[in-house]
């Protein structure tokens, strides 16, 4: 057994364990956390399957912002109804263990025999794209995909998350009331604060402007940014407001609206839509992308339609 | 590419049969959430390993659409998360069509006397 077959069986042990204590973990609290770690697991197993830009997607998306929501949820649900916090609930259900076992076997087997089937070379979608991407400087194969082959994807995954915070603005409390602060002020926070936010917006451009050509890009880059309002989020720098302003408004259908002017707009010099004239398009889209991303992800976390600073 | 893709695949499939599990059998709502949430992360597994298969790194086609994947992941996510609480806030429950067990600690396996 060579080192990295070993590497590989360890990683696979510990997604599998992992998932085990998500699904049947006694306390939901332990299967939340467990869930975090599965991320963070699933981000390995995709930097050594060679796709380091999809582990930091799940590393700073899948894992951190989702993980955050669900702890902030699990805690207003706690807040909401403090007696019935431990109470556990079970399906029963005869049917779960047989069902389960039949579709993993079916997966099985239909994995196992796809992956034993090579694809034809030259036939496969990506060698095509990177052989087409040569006329268009982009080192990052899969930043050229998402804005240059399926820019309608970019774009529609923009929208679901729009779509989320149009959702998230009718289904949260009209009454302001409900809507604590989710921490109070620590004075040493101030000095963390001071230096992490501002790390963590130095990382998010270097990760926007690496796209190109490294592991990183827009949604990468949103999610960094998202977390730096999470901690602020969460110190109470920044607070949760029923109403959403102008400005926020318009930051949130940033994105939507320069990828969607400037993709349209190839259609008056009669290119097809969406075809992407020039690196400056693709840094302005990724630019705009990124504001929208961050600002949409911080609001899905605050769980609310706005931000405001709290009243000195 | 070296990493070895039966193992990963075989991974993919028992993570995909937890899921279903989890989702068939959680009672509370932010559980069977979790649950949902693995099956999709098993999809995204399954489908980054078929990329990875024959040299190199990974199709970079499968890989923009698995990053399209996490994103639809998360909105949905937070939108079930808004469901919740709101279902809590109207019902004052945390539960669908389940049965409430006893307190974890009073005695040792509560989901198996039921």
């Amino acid at each position: 057994m060579t080192a990295g077959t070993l590497l590989d069986f360890l990683i696979i042990t510990g997604l599998v364990w992992l998932a085990w204590q998500v699904v049947a973990g006694r306390e939901l609290f332990r299967a939340i956390i467990m869930f975090i770690a599965l991320g963070l697991a699933m981000a390995v197993a995709w930097a050594r399957l060679g796709a380091p830009d999809l582990a930091l997607a799940e590393a700073a998306i899948g894992a951190g912002l989702t993980g955050a929501m669900l702890l902030a949820t699990y805690r207003r649900l706690l807040e909401h109804n403090p007696a019935k916090g431990g109470q556990r609930y079970a399906r029963s259900s005869r049917l779960a263990l047989p069902v389960a076992v039949m579709s993993s076997l079916l997966v099985m087997l239909l994995g196992l025999t796809l992956v034993n089937i090579m694809p034809v070379e030259g036939e496969v979608a990506g060698q095509q794209a990177i052989q087409l991407m040569q006329a268009v400087p982009m080192e990052n194969p899969v930043t050229g995909v998402l804005l240059l082959w399926r820019g309608y994807d970019t774009l529609l995954e923009m929208s679901a998350l729009v779509a989320a915070w149009l959702a998230l603005r009718i289904l949260q409390p009209q009454d302001a009331a409900t809507l604590p602060p989710l921490s109070s002020s620590i004075p040493l926070l101030q000095a963390l604060l001071a230096a992490a936010v501002p790390i963590a917006v130095l990382v998010g451009g270097y990760l926007l402007h690496a796209g190109g050509k490294a592991p990183g890009g827009a949604f990468q880059a949103g999610a960094v940014l998202a977390g730096a309002g999470v901690l602020l989020g969460l110190t109470g720098s920044l607070q949760r407001s029923t109403r959403a302003s102008r400005l926020l408004r318009a930051g949130v259908v940033l994105g939507l609206i320069v990828f969607s002017v400037l993709g349209l707009g190839q259609l008056a010099f009669g290119q097809p839509a969406f075809a992407i004239p020039g690196l400056w398009t693709i840094y302005l889209v990724e630019g705009a992308l990124t504001v929208s991303i961050a600002l949409t992800l911080l609001l899905l976390f605050l769980g609310s339609a706005g931000v405001r600073r709290p009243a000195p | 590419m070296t990493a070895s893709l039966t193992l990963y695949m075989l991974a993919a499939s028992v993570l995909a049969g937890l899921g279903i599990y989890g989702v068939l059998i959680a009672g509370h709502l932010l559980r069977k959430l979790l649950a949902l949430n693995l099956l999709g992360m098993a999809v995204l597994l399954m489908l980054i390993t078929l990329g990875a298969r024959g040299t190199g790194a990974p199709d970079p086609v499968t890989q923009a659409m698995v990053i399209t994947g996490i994103i639809i992941s998360i909105s949905a996510t937070s939108l079930a998360l808004a469901l919740l609480l709101a279902l809590q806030r109207v019902t004052d429950e945390t539960h669908l069509d389940a049965e409430p067990l006893p307190p974890v600690g009073e005695d040792g396996d509560a989901a198996g006397s039921r």
